[in-house]
């Protein structure tokens, strides 16, 4: 039992058919981004390549913290060379939070396509005592992006 | 200047800090532990991820 950080698989496929949309250039119809969170899931859990949507079960509770967990900041993708590459505008923040239950992971889906997965990472078990938990957010660019396709 | 705590609001003078920065496999983790007589009152975390996630495309030839 635990958490592997992966790419869900189903995010691959569903990235050829259009599921997701990180920007705003897209043909769907909609010339609105897509919204995506990011829940915190529990060292218990089993979270990898094959999951394919958001669910509650494993994720964290606690006071303060909400089911669905936080809207990552929008932001557009960006090419650097050959390599195209997302990260949300801003970091992921909880405030004034309890996770009594160790937790290591958190999965990023999409909330406007039925929650579809993009992917897990996983960070080494935490706790959270009344305070903050922050997922600071790596500088976007084709090498360190958080999510790249190269 | 008081600090939230899970037992309220206590005085920052009252209370011991440590910082512990860990290597994870995959993340820098900054822990921030505030105890007040010896009792964990706080805990803040900050994860720096140190590997994002990649796709690597490959073309076949024709």
């Amino acid at each position: 039992m635990a958490n592997i950080q992966s790419i869900s698989s189903s995010f691959k496929t569903e990235l050829m058919n259009s599921f997701h949309s990180f920007g705003v250039s897209n043909t769907r119809g909609s010339s609105v981004a897509d919204t995506f969170k990011a829940a915190l899931f529990l060292s218990s859990a089993t979270l990898n390549a094959a999951t394919t949507a958001y669910s509650t079960t494993g994720e964290v509770i606690g006071t303060g913290y909400t089911a669905g967990g936080v809207i990552a900041a929008s932001s557009a993708p960006a090419l650097d060379g050959t390599t195209a590459h997302w990260t949300p505008a801003a970091n992921f923040s909880w405030t004034t939070v309890t996770l009594s239950t160790p937790f290591d992971a958190v999965q990023i889906y999409n909330s406007s396509q039925a929650n579809r997965s993009v992917g897990v990472y996983t960070f080494g078990s935490q706790m959270v005592t009344a305070g903050n938990f922050t997922l600071t957010m790596p500088v976007d660019d084709g090498t360190t992006g958080l999510l790249r396709l190269e | 200047m008081k600090i939230q705590t899970k037992i309220g609001m206590i005085e920052r003078s009252e209370l011991t800090v440590v910082d512990t920065v860990t290597e994870e496999d995959n993340a820098r983790v900054t822990a921030t532990e505030w105890t007040y007589k010896n009792e964990l009152v706080r805990r803040d975390v900050n994860v720096n991820i140190l590997r994002a996630l990649s796709i690597s495309g490959e073309q076949e030839s024709i």
